[in-house]
């Protein structure tokens, strides 16, 4: 026998391909799938929540803590009537779910917000409520957070939250601790944030049915999206969950257009006499 | 905004990982193969037993270990290559470098001792860390063998490398 000893083979054991390459088709490719997969889970999730009949989600909801609530003082408890006197009448004018109560909060805060949530329910804040100029305006966002009510958008929210969530944990458990796991989990966020848009635009239009059929004329709609134009950025912006009304929505510019559209094609006036604010909101103002 | 920061700090460690990485690599490889050529002389071979039986021998235990880091890009690219499937390319190379680099600290070892032959070597290897990068272990062991009668090599094993 004759022993010798070689040179180590080169290039078999290990490739002299450029890993940056094989990184570019697996980036790629699992941030398709996990789009993918968010995309028609949600789509799937949203789709199914609205279905679900509403009581189980007030039976949810009923597990929480109630978010229509009013600071306990006499001026907190008058606004929060007034709101909910007006959310009624808007109510009765957009054929709501069966066995939906609708209760509203309200909160001495200056974020300039409002939202929908699970169990029928809507928050406004005073920073909004001090914004606005007559009834006509306060309805319009009262009749868009009704509408989600309506259309079940909260419940679709948690739904596809919820189904969502399921699969980036699984994603991420497949990786460990891996740091892949949170660039796929960004990916998979900016993906759900981005559906909410087509939920307002159909929330605008049953708002702006209610406001039409309440006022006749949808006037309140153009000075609600006029004093949003206004609004420094960073008041636009607050950090509230849920469905909120600014954060998620169309641009004011084009939803004001949306607006004269939609009074086009309805045959709805876009001006008519304003009804003054309910007193205990108007007082807030002062 | 925190998000963002996050980001950047994965982006910044991923680059990082691979400039280093690889400039590290290929000082690996270059001593690797520049050893591998001043080692030509001690011999390794898998086989159990010695090739001359007749002449009386002395044996003893050598060894090299080595322990070797991933780096932050190829433990990235072998995460995703998880979902997938398929050759770990990235952990390939790492392998191959812990491995060639054992032998070498045995053969250096069996050199120390004055051997120039190296029978029924072994490898073993040991992962030491599951964390977000991974290292392993690799160790070498074999018999190193001297004639009694040093008269070289005395059973016609010669090298093919260049001295």
């Amino acid at each position: 026998m004759k022993l010798e000893n070689r040179a180590p083979a080169e290039g078999i054991n290990a490739s002299n391909e450029n890993p940056l390459i094989e990184l570019a088709w697996l980036l790629a490719g699992s941030l398709g799938v996990i789009v993918a997969l968010v995309i028609v889970v949600s789509l799937a999730a949203q789709w199914i929540a609205p279905r679900i009949p509403y009581r189980y989600e007030a039976k949810l909801a009923a597990t929480l803590p109630s978010f229509a609530t009013a600071p306990d003082n006499e001026p907190g408890r008058r606004v929060q009537a007034e709101l909910q006197a007006l959310a009624d009448r808007l109510a009765a004018r957009l054929d709501m779910p069966d066995g939906m109560v609708v209760r509203i909060g309200y909160r001495d805060d200056r974020t300039v917000n409002a939202f929908a949530t699970i169990g029928g329910q809507a928050v406004f804040f005073r920073g909004l409520l001090v914004k606005l100029d007559n009834e006509n305006a306060l309805a319009m966002v009262m009749a868009h957070e009704l509408a989600h009510l309506k259309y079940r958008h909260a419940s679709a929210a948690l739904g596809r939250g919820v189904a969502v969530g399921v699969i980036l944990s699984v994603v991420s458990a497949e990786l460990g601790r891996n740091a892949a796991a949170g660039v796929l989990g960004q990916a998979g966020m900016a993906t759900l944030l981005s559906f909410n848009r087509d939920q307002e635009r159909a929330a605008d239009e049953a708002a702006l049915s209610a406001l039409h059929a309440e006022y006749g004329h949808v006037g309140g709609a153009i000075d609600l999206f006029e004093v949003f134009a206004r609004l420094p950025n960073e008041q636009r912006s607050p950090n509230v969950p849920a469905v909120e009304f600014l954060r998620t929505h169309p641009l004011t510019a084009n939803r004001i257009a949306a607006i004269r559209h939609w009074a086009a094609d309805n045959g709805a006036a876009i001006d008519g006499p304003r009804r003054p604010l309910p007193p205990g909101i108007a007082a807030l103002r002062k | 905004m925190l998000d963002l920061i996050e980001f950047g700090l994965f982006v910044t460690l991923l680059i990082v990982g691979f400039f280093a990485g690889t400039i590290v690599e290929k000082r690996h490889y270059a001593s690797i193969r520049k050893r591998e050529r001043e080692y030509a002389d001690v011999l390794a071979f898998a086989v159990r037993f010695p090739p001359d039986r007749v002449t009386p021998q002395r044996a003893f235990l050598v060894h090299g270990t080595v322990v070797i880091s991933s780096d932050y890009f190829k433990t990235f690219v072998a995460g995703l290559r998880n979902l997938f499937g398929g050759r770990l390319r990235t952990y390939e190379t790492l392998m191959e470098r812990a491995r060639r680099e054992a032998l070498l600290r045995l053969k250096h070892d069996a050199r120390r001792q004055g051997a120039k032959l190296v029978i029924c070597v072994r490898f073993e290897t040991t992962t030491i860390s599951t964390g977000w990068a991974a290292s392993i272990e690799v160790f070498a062991f074999g018999t190193a063998l001297i004639p009694e009668r040093d008269t070289g090599l005395a059973f016609g094993a010669r090298s093919a490398l260049p001295a």
